[in-house]
């Protein structure tokens, strides 16, 4: 009977005294509980980056600067928070979508706009209006970007996803990543920030 | 004796002309050197130092952070002048940075972070959780969005880990169709991954893919994948650009891992004492540098932890 007893309280007591979690909730309970990444973002949104759309390049005109003057494109119209080769250009492009795809719809300007993907800092760090040094912890800094892709997602694409189709005209201001050191400009994919279809009976082009 | 005491006037003298660059030290306290990405780090900040003209010297705290307190105790009492620094802990840690810092001796964090922006004077981290994220749609893209993978993490008391962690799940979590059926930690070392790895298939023997947490457990775990005869049904990605890795991408064994580059932080951390030691006060807090994704499409861009000249 003690024997029984014994064990029962043995039993109460390891299973009071242990419990289990998955590493990534244990590790996310200790982080960014300060740090309103949702906030953030949406003030980013909505005050800050539309001051910064006009300044975006024209993609033609920073592909032909590319071309000619990399390093002067580089210099003059990226940003990118700290060393390397990766940098984040703001730039707008007008085109007729000569496919619809289920990651992106291509344009016939030879660039896609993302429509699946919408991940990554390019948006954040393009705008040159994020300061690393402002944050205690990085993974407060990488919440802000993945809220600034979920408003993307929510607000920018669907209602474009939902009347878009092959030889609509489209406008688009977005960031892209460019690698300086191995500059491919075959494959250039927008992340956009503000996505319309033209009326092509009123566009200028 | 007014000889002798112009001789040691001129000694004196001689000893004064010693330039500050002479007589400082710089100690690289690095957490492991287990691993060759970590012994990479180390000799360059090493290198780097001795070559702006400083004494240097390593010390490794074999990802023990009491181990790592003794290095900076005993750094502090050598007379170090500057510590280059990669923590084994992003908590643990920042009591011994504070020790150095509080000791007027600048540390300078290379590769991994501390949870405290005063503890280090600069802490230049490679941007982890970006690199993962493209890692992630590189991941989606290669299982086109559906299957089952594993996960095999880093220390968990590393920021970087977390960060790799969260960037991959930032992109892998919006498509339900690929489950995660096991998440483990195998500290970042090649021998525990290959035994965690064997322990999972044990369990999960048709898992489609695994993500580790850097490569030396992407190597160990790929290790356990041919010892099991199924490497050519699991597809493995890594993380940190090294060597061996980077062999297997262009023989097509391992799929993709993100490119860190240990040796632009180690110079940037030691130019940095460099400038510590001329005056400089006015450092960024933090630097991120730009990890790149690489798989079989540009792998002839790179070599072992870097880009090829």
């Amino acid at each position: 009977m003690k024997a029984i007893v014994a064990i029962v309280i043995v039993g109460i007591v390891a299973y009071n005294s242990v419990y289990f979690r998955k590493l990534d909730e244990h590790k996310a309970s200790g982080v960014a509980k300060e740090f309103d990444a949702i906030g953030y973002a949406k003030t980013f949104w909505e005050k800050k980056l539309p001051q910064r759309l006009d300044s975006a390049i024209e993609l033609g005109v920073l592909k032909e600067m590319l071309s000619t003057d990399p390093g002067n494109a580089f210099a003059q119209h990226s940003h990118a928070l700290g060393i390397g080769n990766l940098r984040y250009f703001l730039v707008k492009e007008t085109g007729v979508v000569t496919n619809v795809g289920s990651d992106d719809i291509r344009l016939d300007k030879g660039v896609k706009v993302a429509t699946e993907f919408i991940f990554g800092n390019s948006v954040r760090d393009a705008s040159g209006l994020v300061n690393v040094n402002e944050f205690t912890n990085t993974m407060d800094f990488n919440n802000v970007s993945a809220e600034i892709n979920k408003i993307i997602r929510e607000q920018v694409l669907p209602p474009f996803k939902a009347s878009v189709k092959k030889e609509s005209k489209v406008k688009v201001i977005g960031a892209i990543e460019l690698n300086k050191e191995h500059l491919d400009l075959s494959d250039i994919e927008i992340i956009p920030v503000q996505l319309e279809l033209v009326d092509t009976e009123n566009a200028g082009n | 004796m007014r000889l002798a005491g112009i001789i040691f006037l001129l000694v004196l003298a001689a000893c004064n002309s010693r330039t500050n660059n002479e007589s400082k030290k710089v100690a690289v306290i690095i957490s492991t050197l287990n691993n060759p990405w970590f012994v990479v780090l180390a000799q360059t900040a090493a290198d780097k130092a001795q070559s702006l003209g400083y004494e240097a010297k390593i010390f490794d705290s074999q990802n023990n952070t009491a181990l790592e307190a003794d290095h900076f105790d005993n750094a502090i009492a050598a007379g170090y002048d500057a510590i280059l620094f990669n923590p084994t802990d992003a908590d643990g840690s920042v009591v011994n940075a504070m020790k150095a810092q509080s000791a007027g001796i600048p540390v300078f964090c290379m590769d991994r972070e501390v949870n405290s922006i005063d503890a280090a004077t600069s802490q230049i981290l490679s941007d982890s959780y970006s690199g993962c994220v493209a890692i992630g749609k590189y991941f989606v893209e290669t299982m086109k969005r559906k299957g089952t993978y594993v996960e095999i993490l880093g220390m968990v008391g590393d920021n970087n880990t977390w960060n790799r962690s969260k960037g991959f799940h930032s992109v892998v979590d919006f498509y339900p169709d690929l489950k995660m059926v096991a998440q483990q930690s195998a500290g970042f070392d090649r021998n525990k991954a290959m035994e965690v790895m064997e322990s999972i298939l044990q369990a999960n023997p048709d898992i489609d893919a695994v993500f580790c947490g850097n490569d030396a457990m992407a190597s160990g775990a790929f290790q356990a994948l041919v010892a099991a005869g199924k490497i050519d049904k699991v597809k493995v990605f890594g993380f940190d650009g090294a060597e061996d890795v980077i062999r297997s991408i262009k023989e097509g064994k391992v799929a993709a891992t993100g490119m860190q580059f240990p040796k632009i932080m180690a110079e940037t951390a030691a130019v940095y004492a460099d400038e510590f030691f001329k005056g400089k006060r006015d450092f960024p807090k933090k630097v991120p540098v730009a990890v790149e994704l690489v798989t079989a499409k540009n792998i002839d861009d790179y070599m072992g932890y870097g880009k090829k000249e």
